[in-house]
């Protein structure tokens, strides 16, 4: 069964492992891939804390690929991606833009309260930090993607 | 688009903030006019009470590091109530708790504030 839009199916099954969302490119949509992403987790298998983690992963790789890729273009999308072998859980997040220039070092919350460096930078330090396997800057037909793994035989 | 109530109550000598909804760069206008209004009454002590099934993104979490600096250059001292154990989890991995004392429940952070 396949949820259509105005654009044409937003999500659809590509195969029986892989689950494809196509989200307009707008601030809050992020949680239809966190809620489709936890859904398909928990159904092949993964606890609650994992799926929380994955949850996270997925909204920042969306609100950045709303954001920066597709610089907040309404009439952008974001194609989001998860497959399941059986065992690893990979999502990949696609937008229109040109991938990152520099990817962040890590926040440090000291100088962000004495304000010596923005309050913002913290989606792909909790990305990195919460899944098993990141991978930034890859092509796809769609553009630029990001690419996250979560690991079964990690007590699941 | 997305809105947050916030309730102000006095409980003693803190400040309760209960913020329902999400956490996201929508919740700025509501928590900066809790903040705002809070602070005009003189509160010192500000304890932010979450909703447990509440959404925060880094957006939101933005904002709170926002409102922790404002609060540090007033001396306020702030903590926070109502996470769910995963956003506990966050808050630890970026930080926040250096800052911020996380309590399990209201009861225990009204105990240990006052
Ligand atoms: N999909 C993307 N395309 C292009 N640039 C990106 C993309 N994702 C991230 N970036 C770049 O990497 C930087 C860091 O991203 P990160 O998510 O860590 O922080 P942020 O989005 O700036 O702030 P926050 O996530 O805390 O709201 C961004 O500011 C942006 O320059
Ligand atoms: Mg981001």
């Amino acid at each position: 069964m396949n949820v259509t839009s105005d654009q044409g199916e937003m999500i659809r099954f590509l195969d029986e492992q892989t689950l494809e969302v196509n989200l307009p490119n707008k601030l809050g949509y992020e949680r239809i891939a966190m809620d489709c992403t936890a859904s398909f987790a928990r159904i092949v298998g993964f606890v609650p804390e994992r799926i929380s983690d994955l949850k996270t992963a997925v909204a920042e790789a969306c609100l950045n690929a709303m954001e920066h890729g597709n610089r907040g273009r309404s009439d952008a999308r974001v194609i989001v991606s998860m497959n399941f072998d059986g065992q690893t859980f990979s999502v990949s997040v696609m937008d229109e833009g040109e991938g990152i220039v520099e990817l962040p070092e890590d926040p440090d919350i000291e100088k962000k309260i004495e304000r010596l460096e923005p309050p913002r930078g913290l989606g792909i330090f909790l990305i990195r930090r919460l899944m098993d396997h990141v991978e930034f800057n890859k092509l796809s037909d769609q553009g630029n993607m990001l690419r996250m793994v979560l690991k079964m035989s990690r007590s699941h | 688009m997305q809105q947050n109530e916030i309730r102000i109550e006095q409980r003693d000598s803190v400040t309760v903030l209960e913020i329902q909804g999400d956490i996201t760069v929508f919740s700025e206008p509501f928590l900066n006019e809790a903040y705002t209004c809070a602070s005009n009454q003189g509160a010192v002590k500000i304890l932010l009470q979450f909703d447990g099934n509440a959404y925060i993104n880094s957006g939101g979490i933005a904002l709170l590091i926002q409102l922790l600096a404002k609060a540090r250059t007033r001396d306020q001292e702030v903590a926070i109530t109502g996470l769910s154990a995963h956003f506990k989890k966050i808050f630890h991995m970026v930080g926040i708790t250096k800052f911020a004392k996380i309590y399990d429940t209201l009861q225990e952070a009204l105990q240990k504030m006052s």
